[in-house]
């Protein structure tokens, strides 16, 4: 057998017999250094032929493993991956510090951006908070029936006996009589009389035959809420029979039995309650949620079926 | 010489067609698969060139891949393997002996089957670690390399045996 670098040995065996006179044509062209070089770089692939044959065989048996084969060469792709990557992250940290300066006034840009953002968040939050009916007006929004139309207090009265709140709003914006009006933590009145672009409420604190159907939050037994004169941030609870279990505290809310006001609407909580051995029912006096003599922004609450709820009661009556 | 060359080629042939047309399609318990055409490559003559060896062992690899769909592998395992075989022949070969051809009355059977078994085992890890594409399992991939070796080595004892018997 014969190796398949043959040629490269015959030729260096021609070469030595050839060499002196070779030398000697090209003595004047080449420097003696350069054929060392030359003859140490054959000798030396001569000497490693074998492994150097090996080498090239296996890096041709990996080319051909990688490019051929799907697995193999996400294989070693990801394998190199790890590699690349650490030697960039190695890199990001050196580098990363040249942009530091600018880094820094990207973010302190962006922190007093947040600031500002959150600043806003915090007060729309805390509106919606203080506006404790804010979920329940969502969720009643949410059946159609209802829209609200809003409102800003103009004129408004609490120390007399027949107190009333007057609204920038009327008849043009959709007000009409004897709609609900609700502020941000509970209800308020309802619509007396609408002119083009004003309205007059009657609060809950006025003396008149003004009652809002009202329950205990958790329990389902009606009652009214009518005020008696006297503290505008006290009302009365009537008609809740003594056999319902109550204290101090629970929260008094629309009951949704009229036309006027959605269910669940917050009007108080109870304060106080009195139990008369001859009567029936409690005698329930309850803090107010809104408070009337600091009133700004209203809703005024339009249920659209109001009409027809009413003139079908009327004709039963 | 153009006589044993010509069985060679023969041999060529023989080793890649049993390989790729009836040992391949043999899977033990889903990982064990004998490669007897390593055998080709132990039983080349100790006097060939180490750089026909590992051309002609590339060669080999290259048509069981082709054969098998997996392009590379073989040739590379393959190539490992003829390039340690003359180490092992100084090693277990006879030292006075030089240009025979491995067998099992030129070497004798413990010799023999040492000799073989160290390349065979070369040869598989080498197939079954560029199979994997990396040393992330390689619990596993020294069970194949150790299940499939043993039946290699039982295939080659036979196949040897029938060869000393004629």
């Amino acid at each position: 057998m014969v190796s398949p670098l043959w040629f490269i040995e015959v030729a260096i065996s021609k070469n030595t017999v050839l060499s002196q006179r070779v030398f000697v044509v090209q003595k004047r062209f080449c420097s003696r250094f350069y054929l060392a070089c030359m003859k140490t770089l054959i000798k030396f692939f001569l000497t490693f032929k074998t492994l150097l044959v090996f080498l090239f065989l296996e890096l041709v048996s990996f080319l051909l493993i990688v490019n051929n084969n799907q697995f193999q060469k996400s294989q070693f792709l990801s394998s190199s991956n790890v590699i690349v990557g650490s030697i960039y992250e190695g890199a990001s940290s050196v580098f990363g510090y040249f942009g530091l300066k600018e880094t820094n006034g990207i973010l302190a840009q962006e922190n007093s951006r947040l600031k500002e953002e959150l600043l806003s968040c915090k007060s729309e939050l805390e509106r919606m908070r203080r506006d404790s009916n804010f979920a329940a007006r969502a969720s009643v929004a949410e059946r159609n029936c209802y829209s609200f139309v809003s409102a800003k207090v103009i004129n408004a009265s609490v120390y007399k006996e027949r107190n009333y709140i007057t609204l920038d709003k009327g008849a043009g914006d959709g007000i009409r009589q004897d709609m609900g009006v609700i502020g941000p933590n509970g209800v308020v009145g309802i619509v007396r009389s609408v002119s083009d672009h004003f309205s007059e409420v009657i609060p809950i604190v006025c003396l008149s035959d003004f009652n809002v159907s009202a329950r205990i939050k958790g329990n389902s037994n009606l009652g009214s809420v009518s005020w008696s004169g006297g503290d505008y941030r006290k009302a009365d609870l009537w008609e809740i029979p003594q056999y319902v279990s109550l204290q101090v505290g629970d929260t008094v809310e629309t009951s949704g039995c009229s036309s006027i006001f959605p269910e669940g609407i917050v009007i108080g909580t109870v304060c106080d309650v009195k139990r008369k051995s001859e009567d029936y029912f409690y005698d329930i006096e309850i803090n107010l949620s809104t408070d009337f003599s600091n009133l700004t922004y209203v809703d005024v609450i339009n249920y659209q079926f109001a009409e027809e709820q009413n003139n079908l009661e009327e004709a039963e009556k | 010489m153009t006589g044993s060359v010509l069985s060679y080629v023969l041999r060529f042939v023989l080793f890649v067609l049993l390989q790729v047309l009836v040992l391949n399609r043999v899977l033990f318990f889903d990982f064990v698969n004998p490669y007897l055409y390593v055998l080709f490559i132990i039983t080349l003559p100790t006097m060939m060139d180490r750089i026909a060896q590992m051309l002609v062992a590339f060669l080999l690899g290259l048509c069981v891949d082709i054969f098998s769909g997996t392009i590379g592998l073989n040739a590379f395992a393959c190539v490992l393997t003829a390039y340690i075989k003359p180490f092992q022949n100084k090693a277990f070969g006879p030292q006075e002996e030089f240009g025979i051809v491995p067998s099992f009355t030129t070497y004798g059977v413990a010799q023999f089957v040492q000799y073989s078994s160290v390349l065979v085992l070369i040869h598989h890890l080498a197939f079954f670690i560029a199979e994997a594409g990396s040393f992330e399992h390689f619990g596993t991939i020294l069970l194949k390399t150790l299940c499939s070796s043993v039946f290699t080595m039982l295939l080659i004892i036979s196949v040897e045996y029938f060869k000393s018997r004629k």
